[in-house]
Formats: structure tokens, sequence, C-alpha cells
């Protein structure tokens, strides 16, 4: 698959099929979450695959914006402390979190080119979910990603159009003319 | 009788954690998820007479709940819309709460 074709046609699914998502592309998923680039290299990212129905249960429960009864999600964590030492508060403030969500970019590409579906969810109670899934101080849980076979393609929401958003060479003037 | 009140009390419990959650989410959260996470209890409230005998089926409440249940994506792709949405459902409750007073007196 052309990467602009998973680029434009993939889309934040909430209603999902309950057959569960093959080990080889929950790996080919994770490998793509790896491969994203990362301030200074601090590759700041941990990742928690949660199968278990209950875990699972539990986990939508305390998420308000988790939708679907997808069979697998992935939350995506900072290890805070590995980018500090990396990248001092710059690493452990923001780096971390743009090096997480380019993984997760990078996660919901590979699932769509394989036939899966996917949800980025960043409404869920961090307090709740380190109890539930046990992460220790230090790991910050950042976005969660549900993952499952489709079942509902829904529409895109409009883009804005390039020309009201970029400028050549300074803020004001227009790229694009038309 | 003891299968349906676990069940009750297993949906109470689960509703609960949905709004202690989002009630701890919504203090930093885009201001319009308030809203949002508020029609999505009011669906989940609409279903538990399913689980106490005591209550009745709503006929006017279960087709808030699909309305509520098709249009609460709006939010996402339409805030204007989603807002109106609001506002029609208030309507909608609006003429619902009039004729039931009217017809009780």
């Amino acid at each position: 698959m052309d990467v602009f074709e998973a680029i434009k046609d993939r889309r934040s699914v909430r209603k999902y099929k309950p057959e569960p998502v093959p080990e080889d592309l929950v790996k080919k998923i994770l490998e793509a979450a790896v491969w994203a680039p990362s301030g200074s290299n601090i590759q700041p990212w941990k990742f928690i695959v949660i199968k278990d129905k209950k875990v699972l249960d539990m986990v939508r429960k305390i998420s308000p914006g988790y939708f679907g009864d997808a069979p697998l999600a992935i939350l995506v964590c900072s290890d805070k402390e590995r980018a500090y030492k990396l990248g001092g508060e710059l690493g452990r403030d923001y780096l971390t979190v743009a090096g997480c969500a380019v993984a997760v970019q990078n996660m919901l590409l590979a699932a769509y080119a394989s036939g899966l579906g996917t949800c980025i969810v960043k409404s869920f109670s961090s307090i709740a979910i380190k109890h539930i899934l046990e992460i220790p101080d230090g790991i910050e849980p950042e976005l969660l990603v549900i993952v499952g076979y489709p079942d509902q393609s829904p529409k895109p929401p409009r883009r804005r159009p390039l020309q009201e958003i970029t400028y050549l060479d300074r803020y004001g003037e227009k790229y694009f003319e038309k | 009788m003891g299968k349906e009140k676990s069940n009750g009390d297993k949906y109470l419990f689960d509703l609960a954690v949905f709004l202690a959650t989002s009630a701890s989410g919504c203090v930093e959260e885009p201001h319009l998820y308030g809203p949002f996470r508020l029609i999505d209890a009011l669906s989940r409230l609409i279903e538990l007479p399913k689980y106490a005998t005591c209550m009745k089926d709503d006929l006017f409440l279960a087709k808030m709940k699909s309305v509520i249940d098709e249009k609460k994506f709006l939010l996402v792709s339409d805030t204007e819309a989603f807002k109106a949405f609001l506002d029609s459902l208030v309507r909608e409750f609006a003429k619902e709460l009039k004729r039931r007073s009217l017809e009780r007196r």
C-alpha cells in the first residue's frame, strides 16, 4: 500500500468486530512505532499490549473516550526518567510527548495497511490506568491505541485547506494563491 | 431476580466509574468534552430499566438514546452541528416534559 493512501484513508474507528488481532500484526505495529524519529534519539516509548478481556474491560471503564469493544489495546507510555537523563527538562517534558505521538502515528498507519482499524484515546484516567496496569513512577501513560478489525467506515472530518494554513518565507504570505 | 440485581449492581458501578473518571478528565479536557460526557452518561442511564423491574421502559427515552448514539460523535466532525444537536435535544425534552406535565393535571 502506498503510504499516502494509508495517511488519507485511515479513520478513527469506534466499532469493532470480535476477531482477535494476529500476533504477527501486533509485532508489525510495534516495530513501526519504534522506527519513529525522536528528539535526541531518546526513544522514550514503552508499550503495554492489553489482550486479556478482563484487563481490557477495566481499562475501557476508566477511559471515557474509549468506544467500541476492540479485542486489543496498546498503551504507549513515556519513560520520563530516561528522557530526563538523555534530554534534560526539554526531553522529559516535551520530547517524550512528541516522540510518543509520532510513534503512534506510525502504529496507526501500519495497522491500517494491515487491514486493521484503530483509534487514539487520550481521555483516560492516568491515575486509574497506572493502578490497574501496575505502572511504576517515572513511566507516564501518554496515549492509548485501540486496535481491531473495523466494523464501520466513518467518513472523514473536513480538513482545513492548505491555502488557509500555509505561508511562504514569513507568516501571512500565502504559499498557495488559490 | 437475583441475576438481574447483580447485573444491575454491576451496571450501576460501571456507570459510577464512568462518571467519576469523566469528572476528573473534564478538568483539563477541551470544554465540549463536558457536554459530550454528559450525553454519553444520559445514553447509559436510559438503559437502567433493563436491570430494574421497578422501572418501566420509556419509549421517549429510548428514542432519545437512539438519537444521542447516532449524533454524539458530531463533536469530532462538526462542533457547530454538535451544539445545534444539544439544543435540539433540550427542545425535545422540553416538549415531552410539558406534554407529561399537562397530562397529569
